[in-house]
């Protein structure tokens, strides 16, 4: 799956000044497989990105092309096959469900693909280190915690691109590395990539494009 | 899993009443829808004459003994009742100037023989299909309608000659006889009662009958209209009995208390069913309204699950189902409780002497089977909009 930004503006980011190699205003394309990551600073729209191509947002001019097809043209059912098969998210503000257990978030996402069996699931949350959380609920996790989770259930559907909206924000470097690590072998795995957006730096990943905007 | 992540955050307190105005509404409807039907069916299938029929004749008082008023109809005032716009029918009552017998004509019974009086009757004022009301000068058997006075009669010599009585069904079976004569000629025919009546006390017989019978047995002297059939507007009985009384016509009192009860119990059940209907209208609509309260407070959830992948559909189907099942639990109840109290009311309505059809109504069965529809697609729009909303 190619993604290709024709003249996009998010229009609350109208009236500010983009740079010539800024993504916003401008032809971008994101091939099959690469590893983006996004740099700006607060307020210049990473968040808006990802939600723009999550299908969150629409508040847009311009034309974001997934394989030739408009993003603004996708039907509802369109839409429930994209974010079912071929695009995955992971939130900055991560919506878990806080009442439910660590086991049943995941559950929630997987029941719907059925990509992984439990035992899969199971030694995921082992690998980031909460295998004694796996029963507490969600709401009672810290959101370094939390981070690790919800890019777990990210990971629990076929996916072409990975939007990770400052997955890492509350985790530590070692905690971040092992995330990231799964990330790439299941992104490897099917050939798919993913777009990061940090605030800073994340000079500890490597990518194939950095994008500034 | 989807159940237990959406059905959360409930209003308790809210729910119940939301459920129990709805059972009362349910219940209500099928009640009235119920008692409605019967209460418009009654009197029905025993009377052979239309739930709204007369037969008027003038009062016969001093003045027309002595012949200073007559008593006959003339075709003026017979065009001026069919103008009244709460008749729906009227036609002179024809009666036989030749003579008539009645005898049982079966091994299996007594021989009886009456002089009797006949009259004729149109099929429109019957409650018969109007081919069994029917006779032309080919067939030997006559149908006929007997007053119930007459088979009481009957079976009052029946029980004298230590015969068992005969009911209803056994009298539309058995053999009957009527023979027409004048001083000069005779003629029998084989009768088939086809059906009772409280309000006449004549044998009714096909209009084409007695005109055969006045034809061809009859004297020349042109035929006075002392009586007429007309048959009255449903729920406008009111305005027929004080026509009648203005008028002063009169009838046998108990087809015009029918008629006045059924008229006015009938427009009350009316009004009971309205009310039923917007009791059930309302408490659906604060069921409904609960329900968008819910997805209301559980919309993080909803668009967490749609932003995880699920359909809309997916999402939807979960509310729905719930308060459909909800919906068919109330059904459930309320049929029970209609059960129960239909057999209370038939028992007090039985023991006060009003004998209504013990059936159960299909038709309100079908009325909550329509609410339920109702309800389902009403649900099922209105949760639609609000997910697609978190889409």
């Amino acid at each position: 799956m190619n993604i290709l930004f024709n003249d996009v503006l998010p229009i609350p980011l109208a009236s500010m000044i983009h740079s010539n190699d800024s993504l916003w205003n401008s032809k971008v394309i994101l091939e099959k497989g690469q590893k983006v990551i996004v740099e700006a600073q607060s307020g210049r729209g990473k968040s808006t990105l990802i939600h723009l191509l999550f299908g969150v947002r629409k508040d847009y001019s311009g034309d974001i092309m997934i394989n030739d097809k408009k993003l603004s043209d996708f039907s509802s059912k369109e839409w429930v096959d994209y974010r079912k098969n071929q695009i995955s998210i992971v939130f900055q503000d991560l919506q878990l469900f806080p009442n439910l257990s660590v086991l049943d978030n995941l559950l929630v996402k997987n029941n719907l693909t059925n990509h992984f069996s439990e035992e899969v699931l199971i030694s995921l949350v082992n690998r980031v280190g909460l295998a004694e959380k796996l029963h507490t609920r969600c709401g009672q996790l810290s959101m370094g915690q939390q981070q690790r989770i919800a890019i777990i259930r990210a990971l629990c559907q076929p996916f072409a691109f990975l939007l990770l909206d400052e997955p890492f924000s509350h985790l530590d470097e070692k905690n971040a590395q092992i995330c990231m690590e799964m990330i790439n072998e299941h992104c490897q795995n099917q050939n798919a990539g993913w777009i990061l957006t940090s605030l800073g730096s994340v000079g500890i990943f490597e990518c194939d494009k950095l994008i500034q905007i | 899993m989807l159940r237990k992540i959406l059905i959360r955050n409930q209003s308790v307190k809210q729910l119940i009443i939301a459920l129990l105005g709805t059972l009362l509404g349910v219940l209500f409807l099928l009640i009235s829808v119920h008692y409605l039907l019967k209460v418009n069916e009654f009197g029905k299938g025993s009377e052979m004459l239309g739930p709204n029929t007369l037969i008027i004749q003038k009062k016969v008082s001093n003045t027309t003994t002595l012949q200073l008023a007559s008593t006959d109809f003339s075709k003026r005032e017979i065009q001026s009742i069919s103008k009244q716009p709460f008749i729906e029918e009227v036609l002179p009552v024809v009666s036989n100037n030749f003579g008539v017998e009645f005898a049982t004509s079966d091994p299996m019974l007594p021989y009886f023989r009456s002089d009797v009086f006949i009259q004729a009757v149109n099929a429109k004022f019957l409650d018969v299909k109007s081919k069994q009301w029917n006779w032309d000068e080919t067939d030997l058997v006559v149908p006929i309608i007997l007053p119930r006075d007459f088979l009481v009669m009957l079976n009052t010599f029946m029980s004298s000659s230590g015969i068992p009585q005969i009911s209803d069904e056994l009298a539309k079976e058995v053999s009957f006889s009527l023979t027409l004569s004048n001083p000069s000629n005779k003629r029998l025919f084989k009768a088939k009662i086809i059906g009772f009546t409280n309000e006449v006390s004549s044998i009714l017989v096909p209009v084409t009958f007695m005109e055969y019978g006045n034809h061809t047995f009859g004297s020349n002297i042109p035929q006075k209209t002392t009586q007429l059939m007309l048959s009255g507007k449903e729920k406008e009985f009111g305005l027929v009995e004080k026509f009648l009384e203005k008028q002063h016509y009169e009838s046998k009192n108990s087809q015009l208390v029918t008629g006045r009860l059924k008229s006015v119990v009938s427009s009350l059940l009316g009004v009971i069913v309205f009310i039923s209907f917007l009791t059930l209208l309302f408490s659906s609509f604060v069921l409904i309204q609960y329900i968008q309260l819910l997805i209301t407070r559980n919309v993080y959830e909803v668009r967490t699950l749609l932003r995880l992948g699920y359909a809309p559909k997916v999402v939807c189907r979960v509310f729905v189902r719930y308060f459909v099942l909800l919906y068919l639990f109330i059904c459930f109840i309320s049929s029970v409780l209609f059960v129960l109290l239909k057999s209370n009311l038939d028992k007090q309505l039985h023991t006060s002497g009003v004998y209504i059809d013990l059936h159960f109504s299909s038709v309100s069965w079908a009325t909550l089977g329509v609410s339920f529809v109702l309800f389902y697609v009403t649900t099922y729009y209105s949760t639609k909009r609000i997910v697609m909303k978190e889409f």
